[in-house]
């Protein structure tokens, strides 16, 4: 049975496209602003009857509010797509993380066969001198 | 002999109260604690353009509440940028494409066994222990 098998994506691609989308998303939030600013300004002379201005203007304010939320959710996603790349492909951090780990783990091993060979000595002590007493007792 | 096989059964308990998990913590890695720091910059940016706004709606405006919240909204969405920049142009460099095979497995392993050995020799010290205390009750009831 054939199976379907998806390429993965080259890191470089991924990354430019990362780039790409921190700058598309920055620059849609400031322009987005700027925009919400200038037609924020008042004008005396329009075009059209001030009402309807009025609710264009309050069109277009909504629909670049709306885009500058979504560019903020926009970079929020790409953060947590940049941590998910940090944890999986950050080698020298995983590495550090593996080595003190296993350092921590070696060193509790070693203190805990040094007590346990440490209490095999003395227990081993009390041994020798309790089978002194007991071959030479008569209940051997 | 009996108290010091009580001592040694003392301390088999405090040795493996601690289990594995706690000695494994995890090590706080500043690059995600930096990427944190990004995700509340990016709400300041949106609560700083929503105060704004709301203040150029009033009839008459703070001029220094406006510049305040300018400053900082520019303060924040630069810094988004150029954190997020850093992350990327970091990982361009360290990133391979292949999955890390490092593994603490073996490490975790022996010292599993290690705490598994000293759970045993504790085992073995406390029916010693229960043993010689059955004994000496014996004794004492003969007497």
């Amino acid at each position: 049975m054939a199976t379907q098998r998806v390429l993965p994506q080259s890191k470089e691609t991924l990354l430019q496209n990362y780039n790409k989308r921190l700058k598309d998303d920055i620059k849609s939030i400031m322009d987005n602003f700027t925009e919400i600013v200038k037609t924020a300004k008042i004008e005396d002379e329009t075009q059209v009857s001030r009402p309807t201005q009025a609710e264009q203007d309050h069109y277009e304010m909504h629909v670049r509010a709306a885009n500058i939320v979504r560019a903020g959710e926009s970079l929020m996603k790409l953060v947590s797509d940049l941590k998910q790349f940090l944890i999986l492909n950050d080698f020298p951090s995983v590495n550090d993380a593996i080595s003190q780990q296993n350092q921590q783990l070696r060193a509790l091993q070693d203190e805990c066969d040094k007590k346990l060979t440490s209490l095999r000595d003395e227990i081993a002590v009390d041994l020798y001198e309790l089978e002194e007493e007991y071959y030479s007792s008569r209940y051997k | 002999m009996v108290v010091g096989v009580l001592k040694a059964a003392v301390f088999f308990v405090v040795l493996s109260s601690g289990s594995l998990s706690a000695f494994l913590t995890r090590m706080a890695n500043e690059r995600l604690r930096v990427l944190e720091e990004v995700e509340k910059d990016i709400a300041v940016v949106l609560q700083c353009a929503g105060n704004i706004v709301l203040e150029l709606s009033k009839d008459k405006h703070n001029a220094s509440h406006l510049d305040r919240q300018l400053v900082q909204f520019q303060t924040s969405i630069s810094r988004v940028e150029n954190e997020l920049g850093a992350q990327i142009r970091y990982l361009t460099q360290v990133a391979t494409g292949q999955p890390h095979e490092g593994s603490t497995y073996s490490t975790r392993k022996d010292c599993q066994m290690s705490l598994n050995r000293a759970e045993y020799a504790k085992v073995k010290l406390g029916e010693l222990g229960r043993t010689c205390e059955a004994m000496l009750e014996q004794q004492q009831q003969q007497i």
